[in-house]
């Protein structure tokens, strides 16, 4: 293509889901000329599988993003239609907000969202082929021998100078851009194949068209691909349901909402619903199993095991007599509910027999086919914590491309990655979220270290410092790291000083001390706590197992007026303080090994003292610091105590 | 850089007359001054490189000893170190060891100290091989002391115990990760009594280990009782023809002569003080002082009492000192006529005449080593071990001491306890647990 007819553009980001969506919007608000090319402007931001956001872990991922300066709580406030606060009960480390959103009004605000961006340019494309150009702008056929060289022998790393590199996007229809860096965030569209019975057909979700070619660009610039599963259920007409026979699910009233940014509070306007599968349910099954392909082997791609068709269950939890099944509503202005742990690859015949032997479902009416996906995707471990690809700077790579599952998980990686292509088109240092300041940094550091072998979902368990990473101060862990990086609004920002300072305001009022009165004593026996020999502070007070800042602003009006929301910050604060104390002391003992770099030419296959094991494993994996290392599994402590000792030896004799 | 404080005892166990505990990190000081006493000694006025005598708070009895601080970066880390100098034993050794831990410092890993003092630049660069010779013969050391000894006895043992932890944390992380789905999740069972359950066997592996380290290092015995009760006869009744072995054998203080004699395979350490065994008999000036020396070393006491006379105030005094220790009244010259009033856990004997010696020696055996002498039931731990499964120990007393607290913090201490087990079985992957939620419940959209 001639040059002239080559639009020139900051970045690119391909494909405008979750990922691509925050993505391009950190891109463009930092001031990058973005584009966003998707294969359909129909499934901008779609919610492809449940028409819910946040859930455990989730709803952490949705607050970070949102104290980043990102989009999906924003966007997931305007659009509930149901909201409840999960784990009340267990303690706040574990609390997250799930929401049910209008899976129509998702996609149509986000799309109004990025259209306003003065910035990004939204053009529907599929994207065919990435090339790297180099430094003058020519794309010989020279040029190109030596890229395929490269892609030839991985071993080799590209050496490329710092934004001189070049990649040019070329589209199906021949169209082709240029630009110093492009995300990828390609979903699950990549040479995928939706599976049901016996039929196979390559498009993507919910019948969109497919990315056929893309893979192979990748592949030809020496990316390494996986191959993965996942799955959705049917979708049933709500005329056609009996609820009589199921348990109403009702939301929370007194949940304010995702979003710092959100005003008042998100309204409940739609209910759920709990059936179980029955006995016959099973028998169906069981008697098919020839026909189901992810169990016959039909399907190869890994599917993830927190996610798994209602065959699979059958099969593998024989003994259970029933499943538990939600019905959600998909959207306010359509009838159609979403069947909750209902995801078969069963043919389409066979479906409605399963479905019809649920309680409550004799006579439902399928209107969508439920069906299992394949998809190409990375192996996550050839990308660095900045979500760059190791091999080619300028690359980066964000959600289900990279492995993961979810679009909470997706949104968390896509903001990353634009946050860090926009750095990177600067020639600044990039961000790098630790495990102990997000979920976010947990999540990209578990798929980049030890890689996945299904779909990554999030869970709090995998949030060693979870009590740290709560929901209700992700604004406090990262507002300041997304307006150094540029994303965080004067407006957003001025809003998180405001909060701080009146935190601080109510941290202040609880230093005062009280005498012993007939109040205070009342506040004691009334909770069953013996009365303290002295006059006491309201905070040390607070400390009693049986009172709280709300006992005690009940019996002293001491925060009247005051937002419910900022005095549970305050209580957790508080009375959790020896074990937030006992996890910072635990970061500070991880932080300690996370300093220590290692160098980017380290020879790790010549280490001397290091064990075979070992050396094969930190030289895949090229950790950026010894706290990294520590975390590829067969790296023994013992073997990063002998890695330190190498590390300082080469730096000394660098020096 | 910021490191914790580690320590562990620096000198070859089972030699030597005194054993040396080093502690290293920024903080150790603090963590010293909170258990030795010195006169008129404060961190504001502590003199580094000087030598302090004191007594170190050993939580039930005071042990004096000798302390020294180095000042970084002028110590072999290159960090503020500490060194306690205490009386050669085992048993005394691990104990300073355990108080350390307490108070904030934590178990050295293989070669930590050398390593820091390579980092630190106190190690040349031409050593940095030597060192991790030693980080890596260490850790093989350990892992064949734990597989070899005891054909993985230990880390099979720990490993069950931390098996249960994995399902229960799981049981708890599924929960949590999963509120909706209540038919799969909701926690059965009682945790605390799980808990208590897994802290008794690990108590138990404890004990265990307690009994394989009777096996290698043997019984220290102390003979108490005022002067002429006849210690040195029974003394001399127990060597009798097996007095084979003569050794400086730790778990005696300097100024203590030890002789032992192996009894069904087992050795048998007795500790008394100097002067005894050189003349036979009488002049003996054993004060309530020197007995508390003999008894903090001791696995078992022998309260010695002439039978033939009413006790007197000082057999009361001795006999409180050794109130929380494992004792038998050794009641003795049953040759002549009883007068002293029958005790609980007493031995009839005449050291003179040799009668019930071995009686006695069997009720040594039984009450250290509950009986049991098959050295292949037996766990041996090495101190490192033995200090994790303490620390384990104490995560569970404190777990177990909590009332109402929450989900969060329940799984969050139990995941410490799991992580700790882990040291010794070497199971830290977090993914175990997530495996097990995958495999035990049925779960997902």
């Amino acid at each position: 293509m001639k040059d002239e007819k080559i639009e020139n553009f900051d970045s690119i980001v391909i494909g405008a889901g979750h990922a691509g969506c925050e993505a391009a919007l950190a891109l463009a608000r930092t001031g990058n000329k973005t584009l966003l090319l998707t294969i359909s402007l129909d499934a901008i931001a779609f919610l492809a599988c449940n028409p819910s956001i946040g859930g455990t872990a989730k709803g952490q991922l949705v607050a970070e993003v949102d104290a980043l300066g990102g989009e999906m709580g924003i966007v997931a406030d305007k659009t509930a239609i149901q909201i409840r606060m999960l784990n009340r009960g267990k303690g706040v480390a574990v609390q997250s907000l799930r929401a049910q959103a209008d899976k129509n009004a998702y996609h149509t605000e986000m799309k109004k969202t990025l259209e306003k961006e003065k910035n990004l340019f939204i053009r529907q494309g599929e994207a065919i082929s990435v090339e790297i150009e180099n430094e003058n702008g020519s794309d010989d056929e020279n040029d190109r021998q030596k890229q395929k060289e490269f892609s030839k022998d991985t071993d080799e790393k590209l050496k490329i100078g710092k934004n001189k590199t070049k990649f040019l996007v070329t589209t199906k229809l021949g169209l082709c851009y240029r630009a110093k860096s492009v995300v990828f965030a390609t979903g699950v569209y990549l040479k995928s194949e939706i599976i049901i019975g016996s039929t196979r057909e390559a498009v993507g979700p919910n019948g969109f068209k497919n990315s056929s070619l893309l893979s192979d660009s990748l592949k030809n610039l020496g990316i390494k691909l996986l191959r993965f599963k996942t799955g959705t259920p049917v979708r049933l007409h709500a005329r056609s349901v009996d609820f009589d026979k199921m348990e109403v699910q009702l939301g929370d009233e007194d949940i304010m909402s995702f979003s710092t940014m959100t005003e008042g509070k998100v309204e409940n306007k739609a209910v759920c619903f709990l059936t179980y599968t029955t006995p016959k349910t099973h028998e169906i099954i069981r008697n098919n199993l020839d026909k189901a392909p992810a169990i016959s082997g039909e399907i190869k791609g890994v599917g993830p095991r927190y996610c798994p068709s209602i065959e699979t269950k059958v099969v593998r939890f024989a003994d259970k007599e029933r499943h538990q099944l939600f019905l959600e509503p998909e959207a306010l202005d359509t009838q159609e509910l979403y069947l909750q742990g209902f995801s078969t690859s069963m043919p389409a015949d066979l479906q409605a027999d399963m479905v019809h032997s649920v309680i409550g479902l004799e006579r439902a009416e399928i209107m969508r086919d439920a069906y299992a996906i394949e998809y190409d995707c990375i192996e996550p471990t050839q990308l660095k914590p900045t979500l760059e690809l190791k091999t080619i700077p300028g690359l980066f790579f964000a959600g289900q491309i990279n492995g993961t599952s979810g679009y909470e998980e997706a949104a968390a990686q896509g903001i990353v990655a634009g946050i860090n292509a926009s750095l990177f088109n600067q020639g600044k240092e990039q961000l790098v979220l630790k495990r102990s300041d997000a979920y976010i940094g947990v999540l990209i550091d578990d798929i980049v270290t030890k890689g996945t072998n299904e779909p990554y979902r999030m869970m709090t368990s995998r949030a060693e410092y979870r009590l740290l990473l709560r929901q209700d101060n992700a604004d406090m862990r990262l507002t300041e790291i997304g307006r150094r990086v540029g994303l965080v609004s004067d407006e957003r920002y001025e809003k998180f000083q405001k909060k701080c300072q009146k935190i601080a305001e109510i941290e202040q009022i609880l230093q005062q001390k009280v005498k012993i009165d007939e109040k205070t004593t009342a506040l004691f026996e009334e909770n069953g706590e013996p009365l303290p020999k002295e006059n006491m502070r309201f905070c040390d007070i607070m400390k009693r197992n049986n009172i709280d800042i709300f006992k005690i602003d009940e019996k002293f009006h001491l925060f009247d007026g005051v937002e419910r929301k900022l005095l549970e910050i305050v209580n957790t604060k508080i009375k959790y303080a020896g074990y937030l104390k006992q996890q910072e002391e635990d970061v500070e003992r991880m932080l300690a090994n996370e300093g220590v770099a290692i160098p980017e030419d380290f020879d790790f296959k010549s280490a001397k003292g290091l064990r075979e094991e070992a050396k094969e494993k930190l030289d895949k994996i090229r950790p950026l610091n010894l706290g990294q290392a520590s975390r590829i599994s067969g790296v023994s402590p013992a073997d990063i105590s002998v890695l330190s000792i190498l590390v300082k030896k080469e730096n000394k004799t660098k020096k | 850089m910021k490191e914790d404080i580690i320590v562990s005892v620096s000198t070859s166990l089972g030699r030597g007359a005194i054993a040396v505990v080093r502690m290293s990190g920024l903080g150790c000081l603090d963590v010293a001054l909170k258990l030795f006493h010195s006169k008129n000694l404060t961190k504001e006025n502590v003199v580094p490189r000087f030598m302090y005598f004191g007594k170190l708070n050993l939580g039930d009895v005071f042990e004096e000893c000798l302390m020294v601080f180095f000042k970084a970066p002028f110590s072999y880390t290159g960090e503020d170190v500490v060194e306690f100098q205490v009386h050669g034993g085992v048993l005394l050794a691990q104990k300073v060891v355990e108080v350390c831990l307490k108070n904030g410092a934590r178990l050295a890993e293989a070669g930590e100290f050398s390593k820091r003092a390579f980092l630190n630049g106190k190690i040349s660069l031409d050593k940095a091989e030597a060192i991790i010779g030693e980080i890596n013969a260490e850790t093989e050391g350990e892992l064949k002391s734990s597989l070899r000894v005891t054909n993985g006895v230990l880390a099979e043992k720990v490993l069950s115990q931390q098996e249960k932890l994995t399902t229960l944390l799981a049981e708890i992380e599924v929960g949590m990760d999963y509120p909706d789905e209540t038919e799969e999740t909701q926690l059965k069972t009682d945790v605390f009594g799980r808990l208590k359950e897994i802290k008794a066997e690990i108590e138990q592996i404890l004990d265990d280990s307690k009994n394989a380290k009777y096996l290698k290092n043997g019984i220290n015995v102390a003979l108490v009782g005022k002067t002429n009760v006849g210690k040195s006869s029974l003394m001399n009744a127990l060597l009798g023809q097996e007095r084979a072995i003569v050794t400086d054998i730790q778990g005696t203080t300097r100024d203590q002569i030890t002789e032992s004699f192996l009894f069904e395979g087992v050795k048998i350490n007795l500790i008394d003080t100097a002067g005894i065994r050189q003349t036979g008999d009488v002049v003996e000036k054993l004060g309530i002082e020197k007995s508390k020396q003999s008894i903090l070393q001791a696995d078992l006491v022998l309260f010695v009492l002439d039978g033939s006379e009413p006790e007197s105030d000082e057999d009361k005094q001795i006999e409180k000192l050794i109130s929380d220790k494992k004792y038998i009244v050794v009641v003795n010259k049953t040759d002549k006529k009883r007068v002293v009033s029958k005790k609980e856990n007493e031995v009839e004997i005449s050291a003179r005449e040799g009668k019930n010696i071995n009686l006695l020696k069997q009720r040594i055996l039984d009450l250290v080593m509950d009986g049991s002498v098959d050295p292949n039931a037996l766990v041996l731990t090495n101190e490192r071990q033995f200090g994790i499964l303490k620390e384990a120990d104490e995560i569970l007393e404190k777990i177990l001491s909590g009332s109402n607290t929450t989900l969060d913090i329940l799984s969050m201490m139990i995941k410490s306890l799991w992580q700790t087990l882990g040291k010794i079985t070497g199971n830290t992957e977090n993914e175990d647990i997530i495996n097990l939620i995958f495999s035990k419940f049925c779960l997902g959209k």
